[in-house]
């Protein structure tokens, strides 16, 4: 009874931290255009940075990393945030641009591909591939059992869920939205009209970044140790897996899709007896991911919730995902 | 709003599944004929699944060792394998599944390096031994009363590889490690121990895993003109680079850390170098003795007849120190369960120490069979195994001698010379 | 100093020579249909692996570079014509063709993982010596494998260039509507690309592991972002292009390799990834028409 409560207590606070990487995911990409694909990086940010202020100073020998401020969770969490808000600024005020969305994608990707190689390689950082150990744990000494102690964490990030939904669902409603959604289904037309593309484009990045950090924070919190391996390409993927099954462009479908895939999906090999050598379920998972992952842009793109506009443009025929503007324009 | 909905129906379908499970805790019933679980908590996929197939390789011999000779209180072990990827992130989950879903657990070997420090005390919790490979100084002082390690820590390994050295009268050494998290984990030791013995860091190099080519590495390490390289990488990364710093001219002998005698780096290795150089050339130092006492020759008995399942090449778990260790820390397990007659983990986890330790009037064993039949006679025993004498000290941790070793061209162990645990002690080194 | 720089110049040159057989694949791929691949990896990988079994039962040495092309081949055109075709009936655009490619070449490399049982082979060919070129230490290996990258790029200009099968590629990478209106049977020069690029592709993968000497699951994972880099960097299409800037990648990669950490080589590479996507002209949305469809 205890061993399960404990089981799903983690999963649910792994849902809460999915939950509001598929917001930031599904802000920047669904609403604006953008294709993050190195969104894993703004949430490790968010882990390093908290891991690295709440532990005290470095000793140099047993793991090297800097700051090292001993600073209390809540301080914490709010560097991770801001954290992921910086590092979303810098990124996107250098690769931003007008450019193809293929070319936008790879080049995020490769950005997370090089921050794994720096930080692997620059041990004094975050103390290379080996990671950051040791984190503890926010409110340790409030009196509460262990377990009541992972539900009560538990509760904690599903807050920070709803208030993240709140955010979004409030901003895409508002204005600001309005633009958003302008500029992502008719970049000129927007553009024409007086919006500023470039700064609209920005500023959600750096809000899904945001985002992104604070849920590294979060995590690293509950977990307590962080490393490269934790935070592969990979991981950026099965969140745009649960966008695409859930239904992109809107959030409760980010929230079904991040109880579909990583949740149900993949922890839904575990209790299937094991076939094969040990780590072949774990290789036949990956494998159909990829494929659920291909059968959605084959069958659905839109997802399983579409968004609601989409209704009236699937009605006259026009594509659900967002197109590039320019075939649009072109004859078919 | 829709999402209040969700946590609620999660929550809703755990206690459904709990309620189900209340009648299989994890505490352990005791029905003879039954089976009892082991579960190997390992990396099985990812960047270091070679430390998963390590470990298969010797689990797979003891449970068919300790099975053959009847099982444990009549009841037959099994294997679980618990796929960490490397990473607390995905460990944690796993393991908890693990424990709300296996009934009969007894132990668990592992956590691997990388999950401990988020694993042991979710295990130690829970009351369930574990026979762990964490690598980790921090662990030489361990208070969990349900940890376990037979390995030495990262630093003893580099410290035996630094002694060797010192021996041999190498002054110069060059340090060249992958960015791997495990090459990373040994290599502070090995800086450590050489500037507590005054030998002189000629060259750093790291490795960034699988590139095609690290001629502008080998071309460093040359013109450092070291006398002596210090090495741990991954076997593709080892065979570029070591081929490469042959062709170019450049090799001189090569003292690797324990994780370079396995078959991958060594078969890599040698084909990179060519058998005669490689015979002259490499030493290992490894745990395991190369000797063939009884406990070797039983241990690779049982790798012979499981060798349809181990994973390829199964020759080479006969020889893998990693292996060796799984399996003697296994059947230590198994004897104490049969010690103390019980297989609750609460139990019989203190009896491990009485069955392995030297003491007065123990009789000495090499084999689970032995040991149990001793048992039987109401003897106190102790097992030594296939990695020599086993003697747990206050804080559970078991280390002894290291050996250095060249590899035949079959990959078997050669025997160099042995580096006693009381020499790597002596040795001032900070916590890696 | 210099002799540092000189004999890292020379270490690039080899690695220039590894990545532009593969750029040159790439580049004529994605100049033609406009598919930013990225399971070409994968399938070099799957080649790679075809022959190494083929080196096991005995075909030895250098025959393995025809038959680990070949199998590229047959690969790149079945996904062609099985996966990308469809997708791009169903309306797929730049973007989502990008990331159909991304699912397959997790499912290929996965796939591998599965069958290879996680395991590395060892694939050695002839041992080698080196010899001194001035500051350069070279290898005989690596001198053929340099050898190679110039024979490939001489035997893709001639083709490009003197056979009518080359004309048809570059009129369709030039502009794909004109040249079904002039009458080039569009399909079939599809099927010329992706049995070319795949060829190309195959036989980058062997000439991978004849350097690194093993394969596994893992061989060539880093080693596409170099690729692409080199292919977009010397202009979509241009085999030629990809040579120099494969040269580019490698010189410079083996610099900071010499002169700083090696670590931060592949840093460097990527790096130069990004700029050249980020400041290519075709870059910018909705630009000249050969640019912005796919041509499957």
């Amino acid at each position: 009874m205890t061993a399960w409560s404990y089981y799903i207590a983690t999963l649910t606070v792994y849902f809460g931290v999915d939950v509001l990487a598929a917001l930031s995911v599904n802000l920047q990409f669904g609403f604006a255009g953008v294709v993050n694909f190195g969104f894993i990086v703004f949430q490790s940010v968010g882990a390093y940075i908290a891991a690295v202020v709440v532990l005290g100073p470095s000793s140099g020998t047993f793991q090297q990393y800097v700051f090292g401020a001993r600073l209390p969770f809540g301080v914490a969490l709010l560097l991770a945030t801001a954290a992921g808000a910086v590092l979303s600024l810098a990124v996107g005020l250098f690769s931003l641009r007008n450019i193809r969305s293929d070319y936008q994608a790879a080049i995020l990707l490769i950005i997370s591909l090089i921050a794994t190689q720096v930080v692997q390689g620059y041990v004094p950082l975050f103390n290379g591939s080996n990671g950051i150990t040791g984190v503890p744990r926010p409110f340790g000494s409030l009196p509460l059992s262990l377990q009541g102690y992972e539900w009560a964490y538990a509760g904690w990030v599903l807050l920070f869920c709803a208030v993240a939904y709140a955010l979004v669902t409030w901003l895409s409603r508002s204005p600001w939205g309005r633009a958003l959604r302008a500029m992502r289904d008719q970049e000129d037309a927007a553009a024409a009209l007086g919006l500023n593309v470039t700064a609209l484009r920005l500023q959600v990045f750096v809000i899904g970044g945001a985002i992104a950090g604070l849920s590294g924070g979060l995590l690293v919190e509950y977990i307590g140790a962080w490393s490269p391996d934790a935070w592969g390409y990979a991981e950026t993927f099965v969140i745009f897996t649960s966008i695409f099954v859930g239904g992109v462009g809107n959030y409760r479908g980010a929230v079904l899709g991040v109880l579909l895939v990583p949740i149900v999906f993949l922890e839904l090999p575990r209790f299937l007896p094991q076939v094969g050598y040990p780590g072949l379920m774990d290789s036949m998972e990956w494998i159909a991911i990829g494929a659920i992952w291909m059968l959605c842009l084959y069958v659905r793109p839109q997802g399983i919730l579409p968004e609601r506009r989409n209704r009236a443009r699937r009605a006259s025929g026009k594509a659900a995902i967002p197109a590039e503007p320019a075939e649009q324009m072109e004859p078919a | 709003m829709r999402l209040r909905k969700i946590p609620a129906a999660v929550a809703a379908c755990g206690l459904a599944a709990s309620a189900m499970a209340t009648a299989a805790t994890a505490e352990g019933r005791h029905a003879s004929g039954g089976s009892l679980t082991v579960a190997g908590v390992i990396a099985l996929t990812g960047s270091s699944d070679f430390e998963g197939q390590n470990q298969v390789g010797g689990l797979y011999p003891a449970l068919y060792a300790i099975n053959k000779a009847g099982g444990v209180l009549g009841d037959k072990l099994v294997f679980k394998g618990v796929d960490t990827r490397g990473d607390p992130a995905d460990a944690l989950p796993a393991v908890q599944q693990m424990l709300a879903t296996t009934s009969n657990l007894v132990a668990v070997a592992g956590p691997d390096t990388s999950s401990a420090p988020t694993i042991v005390p979710v295990l130690n919790s829970a009351k369930i031994p574990m026979m762990a490979v964490a690598g980790e100084s921090v662990y030489d002082r361990n208070t969990a009363p349900y940890f376990w390690r037979l390995f030495p820590p990262d630093a003893a390994n580099g410290t035996a590889m630094t002694l060797w050295a010192k021996r041999k009268g190498y002054t110069k050494v060059a340090a060249v490690f992958g960015t791997d998290s495990g090459s990373q984990g040994d290599k502070p030791g090995v800086i450590q121990s050489m500037k507590a013995l005054h030998l002189t860091l000629v060259a750093n190099v790291d490795l960034t895993p699988s590139q095609p080519t690290y001629l502008s590495s080998v071309r460093k390490v040359i013109a450092s003109h070291p006398q002596v390289i210090m090495t741990e990488s991954d076997a593709t990364t080892a065979g570029t680079f070591f081929g490469e710093l042959k062709q170019l001219g450049g090799l001189v002998p090569i003292v690797g850390t324990e994780a370079t005698f396995t078959s991958p780096w060594l078969t890599a290795v040698k084909g990179a170098l060519g058998t005669s150089d490689f015979l002259k050339d490499y030493t290992g130092l490894i745990t395991a003795p190369s000797k063939t006492t009884p406990a070797v020759k039983a241990y690779q008995q049982a790798v012979t007849a499981v060798k349809g399942q181990e994973p390829k090449p199964w020759q080479s778990y006969l020889s893998n120190p990693f292996s060796i260790t799984y399996y003697d820390g296994m059947v230590s397990v198994a004897l104490a369960m049969v010690a103390s007659k019980s297989t609750k983990p609460s139990v019989f986890n203190n009896a491990i120490p009485s069955v392995t330790n030297p003491g007065k009037g123990k009789m000495v064993v090499y084999t689970f069979a032995q040991g149990k039949a001793a048992l039987a006679a109401g003897k106190k025993i102790q097992y030594v195994g296939a990695t020599g004498l086993i003697d747990f000290d206050r804080w559970h941790n078991s280390f002894g001698n290291q050996e250095a070793v060249k590899s035949a061209a079959s990959l078997k162990p050669i025997s160099l010379g042995v580096v006693t645990a009381q020499q790597i002690e002596a040795v001032p080194v900070k916590g890696a | 100093m210099w002799s540092t720089f000189v004999s890292a110049v020379g270490f690039g040159v080899v690695l220039a020579s590894i990545i532009s057989v593969a750029a040159m694949g790439f580049t004529i791929q994605f100049g033609l249909t406009n598919v930013l691949n990225l399971s070409f990896g994968a399938v070099m990988t799957v080649a790679a692996f075809v022959a190494y079994l083929a080196n096991s039962h005995g075909v030895g040495g250098w025959s393995d570079l025809a038959i680990g092309g070949v199998a590229g081949a047959a690969l790149t055109l079945l996904l062609g014509r099985g996966i990308f075709k469809p997708y791009a009936r169903r309306g797929a655009q730049l973007f989502e063709m990008m990331m159909v490619t991304l699912g397959l070449s997790l499912i290929i490399d996965y796939a591998v993982q599965a069958i290879s049982h996680n395991n590395i082979y060892q694939y050695a060919v002839l041992p080698s010596r080196p010899f001194q070129l001035g500051a350069i230490l070279i290898t005989h290996t690596q001198l053929i494998i340099v050898f190679i990258s110039i024979g490939v790029l001489v035997g893709l200009l001639a083709l490009l260039r003197l056979t009518k099968v080359g004309k048809a590629l570059r009129a369709m990478a030039a502009d794909p509507d004109l040249a079904r209106a002039c009458g080039i049977r569009t399909g079939q020069i599809v099927v010329v690309t992706w049995l070319l690029s795949g060829f190309l592709c195959g036989l980058a993968g062997v000439v991978y592991i004849i350097n690194t000497q093993s394969v596994g699951y893992t061989t060539g994972e880093l080693f596409l972002p170099l690729v692409v880099a080199a292919a977009i960097l010397g202009g979509a299409g241009s085999p030629l292009g990809a040579v120099l800037a494969s040269l580019i990648m490698g010189i410079v990669t083996e610099v900071v390799s010499a002169f700083g950490s090696d670590s931060y080589s592949t840093v460097a590479g990527f790096g130069i990834l990004v700029l050249v996507l980020l400041s290519r002209p075709g870059s910018v949305r909705g630009g000249q028409a050969g640019h912005t469809q796919l041509t499957l």
